[in-house]
């Protein structure tokens, strides 16, 4: 390796001498290149806080004077770049609830595996392939989505204020959440609630229960409906610092808010693309370029817009598709579905979706005369879809009218 | 039950199956249906070109008018308004009210939803306050369809639905249509005081 690295600098937390003295030997072993700072409490730690730029913290729970978890935050809120692994002799569910709400990284159960703590210290200093920093903007939804295309295990905490809320992913699906008091769906649905933020997302070593099966475009579309139900009406508004993005997911994602990130290796910069994906739908002026907006989600192939008569009022469609017969069936498909939910007293139908073989078909109504159609494959991510679909619905009745 | 009330089943038949869709799909997609096949009839429509205006007329007369051939005669009332006395569904709607005494529910709403703006009736010059009754819209863009396949002196023709009237006497005038071309309001209405239907006939230059 030609390129010399930065050291990276731990702080280890702990009114045991000895346990201090056993973890500076040991942890530097097997070349973890780090510089190892000590300190006997959480006061004498904030010191070395202030005046070192520490990358993790090390602590222990039960100290005199400032706990482990006070110190915890205490650090997330002076220091929200430094990571913070809790260790304690005395592990409760309680503790490691709170410890993780209020933005630890792990939570380690003393005695521990010397090992299993260096790996743990290894994956959260690692940024070699990862890229860190804010993106503005970005969507709650979004970010899940990220997760649940590159099949992340990983947490990702959520700050609005004084409300936190953590969501867990085990290989992309999302299998447990905590709000509050609040466990599973409710916990993840009060989260999704939460208008803007901060979001960070990191790995965790231990899951606390699985409470949550459905899949995520399931929980996304359903979060989406209790906030219509709620007049909410937002999935966006995030800023997004510290989620690891690498290269694979990047290239997976579709959308346009992320496009420009997977330009560089550098770790530090800063996206305003929230203003820009603003500016970008002030410019779509033709209905082509907001029907394209579904068309560039992989596995969508067709998308139309069709009169509530089954006319087609436009469509970017793969070759072989007639359109204009889209649109006569897809006006009896909406309009048999309308009139099911009219007369079962549903409402106004928010989106229908029927699903077949080699994948489904989304329909949605745009305005008072208009229907949206989406064509997907069956690999085609349908919580995608449907954000498109809350995001652009405005813009394309606009674009549309006549 | 005497001669005048012998029902037209195939007449209501087709009153029914409107209902039914409009029970399953929603008006705007029976209303789409239907014109679609309107516009699917006037496709078979074989395209004819008359030397001149005057054999447009002359053919409306001889009833070899395709648009005759569908509506009957219409009557030209100078500058290219044109009036037809008879609706081609009026003897099947005072059959269904002899038999019924009222059309089936659901047909105002159905008028309603052919009445508005929509890319279709803009396409075809129809509706936008023209349409009537239910069966306006097969006829109106029917019509506008074939005068798709006729020529005058080889040039386009295109139709504009400025009115038409009710079994009941209202009257429903297209003031977008009527705007458009600039014929008179007056004239339209005059129109329509003897005749069920009046449009306006365009030749493009």
């Amino acid at each position: 390796m030609g390129k010399k690295e930065k050291l990276k600098k731990i702080l280890i937390v702990d009114d045991e001498e000895d346990m201090i003295w056993s973890l500076k030997r040991n942890i530097n072993k097997d070349r973890l290149h780090v510089e190892i700072f000590t300190a006997g409490s959480g006061e004498e730690a904030l010191n070395v806080l202030s005046s070192n730029h520490i990358d993790l913290v090390l602590t222990d729970i039960k100290m005199p004077g400032m706990s482990g978890l006070d110190l915890l935050l205490e650090v997330k809120n002076r220091f929200p770049y430094t990571l913070v692994i809790i260790m304690t002799a005395f592990p409760s569910s309680e503790f490691k609830r709170e410890a993780l709400l209020s933005g630890s990284l792990h939570f380690i159960e003393k005695p521990f595996d010397i090992k299993e703590l260096r790996n743990l210290i290894r994956q959260a200093l690692r940024e070699d392939n990862v890229f860190k920093g804010t993106v503005a903007g970005v969507g709650l939804a979004d970010v899940i989505q990220i997760n649940g295309l590159s099949r992340s295990t990983t947490l990702l905490r959520v700050k609005n204020g004084e409300q936190l809320g953590i969501i867990y992913f085990l290989e992309g699906q999302v299998v447990h959440a905590i709000c509050g008091d609040l466990e599973g769906e409710e916990a993840f649905f009060k989260i999704m609630e939460f208008k803007g933020g901060r979001l960070d997302s990191m790995s965790y070593s231990d899951l606390p229960a699985q409470t949550i099966d459905l899949p995520v475009e399931a929980l996304i579309i359903e979060a989406a409906r209790k906030m219509d139900e709620a007049g909410f009406g937002h999935l966006s508004g995030y800023e997004c610092a510290d989620v690891d993005l690498d290269d694979e997911i990047v290239q997976k994602m579709s959308i346009p808010e992320f496009r420009g990130l997977n330009n560089g290796s550098g770790t530090d910069f800063n996206l305003t693309t929230g203003a820009q994906s603003v500016n970008e739908e002030d410019e779509m002026s033709s209905l082509k370029e907001v029907l394209s907006e579904f068309t560039k989600i992989p596995g969508v192939n067709t998308a139309c817009l069709v009169g509530r008569d089954g006319f087609l009022l436009d469509s970017i469609a793969i070759a072989g598709i007639d359109t204009e017969m889209i649109g006569a069936i897809a006006s009896n498909g909406f309009g048999a579905s309308e009139s099911m939910g009219k007369q079962l007293g549903k409402g106004m139908m928010s989106m229908s979706m029927i699903e077949f073989a080699n994948g489904p078909i989304m329909l949605a109504p745009v305005g008072d005369d208009a229907v949206l159609v989406i064509v997907a494959d069956k690999d085609a991510n349908l919580g995608m879809i449907r954000l498109k679909i809350k995001k652009y619905a405005g813009k394309i009745a606009e674009t549309a009218a006549m | 039950m005497s001669e005048g009330r012998i029902l037209d089943i195939a007449h209501i038949s087709f009153l029914d199956m409107i209902k039914v869709m409009i029970t399953m799909s929603g008006a705007a997609s029976a209303k789409g249906a239907l014109i679609r096949n309107a516009i699917n009839t006037a496709e078979k429509i074989k395209e004819v070109d008359y030397a001149t205006f005057d054999d447009f007329l002359q053919a409306i007369e001889n009833s070899t008018n395709p648009i005759t051939q569908v509506e009957g005669k219409a009557t030209h009332q100078g500058e290219f308004v044109f009036g037809l006395a008879n609706c081609p569904f009026g003897p099947s709607i005072k059959n269904y009210m002899g038999v019924f005494e009222k059309l089936p529910e659901g047909y105002a709403d159905f008028t309603e939803e052919f009445n508005k703006p929509s890319k279709v009736t803009e396409v075809y010059r129809v509706g936008e306050g023209a349409g009537v009754s239910p069966f306006c819209s097969v006829h109106q863009p029917m019509r506008s369809a074939i005068a798709e396949k006729i020529l005058i002196g080889g040039k386009k023709i295109k139709i504009y639905q400025l009115g038409c009237k009710a079994g009941s006497g209202k009257k429903g005038l297209a003031d977008r249509w009527i705007a458009e071309t600039g014929v008179a309001r007056e004239v339209v209405d005059k129109t329509l005081d003897n005749h069920m239907c009046c449009y306006y006939l365009k030749i493009i230059d």
